[in-house]
């Protein structure tokens, strides 16, 4: 990268004068001038807040019932963060770049699994099974991507219509699909690697790489700028179409991921076992300090968000509450998650 | 003139697209399609979605979306069957329940109007948190039988073919019809979700009226939900999970947008949840896979949404 990446961790507290080369990296940069000096503080105010939050619950869950802190609860949190954590990866960007919400997630997530459960059943080798996989979930992000782009039309809108046809096909073709036992790749997911799930590193991987990168790259303050401010984005002669299409499109390949994580961990699932991660992802993306209206947040951020979410299913199977009540606490946590975020923006607009 | 700027209008598109969808009912379908039975079980399935439709579309109008009327409704459903199973009079059951639509009303508006929460955010997290709800009164089998003979009666009238609450809810989208076009408070929130700060600074109170309007689409979901219970004599836990969608796919084809305020018609939003209704029914009668349902709905919004931007809707870019 050019110089002035390298001084992008500091250009977030204070601007560095002379970074000029490239429209992406003037002082102006981030679009909303007054949300970028706090990108930092905020983030950080957002994490420790999701940490405590975290700890405490686990803390409450392990004093009450002591036997809560086993291997079992930490392979349970973290088998349920792998497939949520990289899709909640894909939903920030679109969020962060302005693309407010892809709503198609669980046509997103179980259409390349589907078929690389299809293929993995005839016989077909993992590996091309898997690249199969990552390239229908980047096809259907590309789909949702062209609608966007060429009709011009608002992606919250296209996504819900996408989601709504896709789903349906899905309800058709998938009745129950199995993912073989015997196949390389199943074998794989159930593995650990330092006492914790292959699939689990995967996703932890993606949100330190896709993080670090977003706010360091050329490509990836792009994609913030766009959401900030499109006008302005656009006459410094970022491409809107482009970062559109590739975050869509990046979005799609990273629910493609998600799906090879999904399938290497399950053994069999239905078309409607997506329908639970479309509003996981959103809260997920929400509760880690990631505005709707774009232009700012901070992915690391969303592994605290994806933890704590994926945790409270866990604490209330402990407790003997039945599984269908967790979405009351995550409902709730994601309305106190946006009214503090509301009311903060609101006392700094003022 | 005037009947050109008409057909040009979202109201005209969705008219002509009603019209269509009727052709090719009566093509596909044959003179059955007209039939007494046939127009019953139409306007059966539709009264839910038109209910929640105009109560919910003041709130889209004012520039504000509620997406968890469905849970809203599901719940409501729910708790209204638990009370009577418990004894109580339906119609003081029938009170509470509509306290409680009140109560979700005011929830959604604090967070919202009050702390300035993004619309979809909040709505969509009291969603999540209702639907939770209604699996915890619904029980351990996950659902709940109940017959409220009055009510009963009452969602199963028909007038001719038509049910008589369809035709009630009729009554409602004309008076919906008549205050957002013809009456200052229907300018008012016309206004206060076209353009926030102008219409601030005309003097309206665009947070008394988002409030106002949040409110009453919290009534229209508990309305919804005692309907529910007249309609089919019981709760399940996912009644009301996908009515959501329908709405609000049905009113932005009717010509409303969830991402601005200030436009639609409720007779647009009507006719929007008609097209969906026919399309529904055509498919049921020919014995078509019902998924294809959603195909065609998923199609019909982009296609609607599309044309609105050619018209000079607001672009995405």
């Amino acid at each position: 990268m050019t110089q002035p990446s390298q001084f992008a961790r500091d250009r977030q507290a204070t601007a560095p004068a002379g970074a000029g080369a490239d429209p992406t990296e003037s002082p102006t940069g981030q679009a909303a001038p007054a949300g970028e000096v706090r990108i930092l503080p905020e983030g950080v105010a957002t994490a420790i807040a999701l940490l405590v939050v975290w700890l405490l619950l686990i803390a409450v869950s392990a004093i009450d019932k002591s036997s809560f802190l086993s291997r079992q609860t930490v392979l349970s949190v973290t088998f349920t963060m792998a497939v949520l954590g990289v899709l909640t990866v894909g939903q920030s960007l679109v969020t962060i770049s302005g693309g407010v919400l892809d709503l198609s997630v669980p046509t997103a997530l179980i259409l390349p699994a589907w078929v690389i459960a299809s293929l993995l059943t005839r016989g077909i080798s993992g590996w091309l099974s898997v690249v199969l996989g990552l390239l229908i979930g980047t096809a259907w992000g590309a789909f949702n991507a062209a609608i966007i782009v060429f009709g011009k039309l608002n992606p919250i809108i296209v996504t819900l219509g996408t989601n709504f046809a896709g789903a349906a096909i899905l309800g058709i073709y998938v009745q129950n699909a199995v993912v073989p036992n015997h196949a390389g790749l199943s074998t794989w997911g159930k593995q650990y690697w330092w006492g914790l799930p292959n699939v689990f590193w995967v996703m932890l991987i993606i949100v330190a790489v896709v993080g670090y990168l977003l706010p360091r790259t050329r490509i990836g303050r792009r994609a913030i700028a766009v959401g900030g401010n499109p006008q302005a984005a656009k006459m410094r002669g970022i491409s809107l179409r482009k970062t559109r299409f590739g975050i869509f499109t990046a979005a799609g390949f990273l629910a493609g991921l998600a799906a090879v994580l999904f399938t290497a961990s399950q053994s069999s699932f239905v078309s409607a076992d997506g329908t639970n991660y479309l509003f996981l992802t959103i809260a997920a993306t929400l509760v880690a300090g990631i505005g709707l209206s774009g232009g700012y947040g901070n992915l690391w951020v969303t592994f605290l968000s994806v933890g704590l979410l994926s945790t409270i299913p866990t604490t209330l199977a402990f407790f003997g509450v039945p599984a269908l009540w967790q979405n009351v606490p995550a409902g709730v946590i994601l309305v106190i998650a946006v009214a503090i975020d509301g009311f903060r923006r609101m006392r700094t607009a003022r | 003139m005037r009947a050109r700027e008409l057909l040009n209008s979202p109201i005209g598109s969705i008219a002509i697209t009603l019209v269509v969808v009727v052709i090719i009912g009566l093509a596909a379908v044959g003179g059955t399609f007209f039939t007494g039975s046939n127009l019953t079980i139409i306007s059966t399935n539709i009264a839910v979605p038109l209910l929640l439709a105009t109560c919910s579309a003041f709130a889209l109008l004012a520039g504000v979306v509620d997406l968890s009327i469905g849970s809203n409704a599901g719940l409501t459903a729910s708790i209204f069957a638990d009370l009577v199973l418990h004894h109580w009079n339906p119609w003081s059951a029938a009170l509470i329940v509509l306290a409680i639509g009140i109560a979700i009303g005011v929830i959604n508006a604090a967070v919202i109007v009050g702390l300035g929460a993004p619309p979809i955010a909040a709505t969509l997290g009291t969603l999540s948190a209702l639907a939770g709800l209604q699996y915890v009164f619904n029980g351990t089998n996950g659902s709940l039988t109940v017959l409220v003979t009055g009510l009963y009666k009452f969602a199963n009238t028909t007038v001719g073919p038509i049910p008589l609450v369809v035709l009630l809810l009729i009554a409602l989208v004309i008076v919906a019809v008549y205050v957002v076009t013809s009456t200052r408070l229907g300018r008012h929130i016309r206004a206060a979700g076209g353009d926030e700060r102008a219409a601030n600074r005309a003097g309206i109170s665009v947070r008394g009226i988002r409030i106002g309007c949040l409110i009453l689409s919290g009534i229209g979901g508990a309305l919804a939900g005692i309907l529910y219970i007249g309609q089919l004599g019981g709760a399940t836990n996912t009644l009301g999970s996908d009515v959501v969608f329908l709405v609000y796919a049905g009113v932005m084809i009717g010509g409303y947008s969830i991402i601005r305020g200030g436009v639609g018609n409720p007779a647009g939003g009507a006719m929007g949840l008609l097209v969906i209704a026919g399309v529904t029914d055509i498919i049921a009668v020919k014995s078509i896979n019902t998924y294809y349902t959603d195909v065609i709905v998923g199609a019909l919004l982009l296609l609607a949404v599309f044309f609105d931007r050619i018209r000079g809707g607001d672009a995405y870019e």
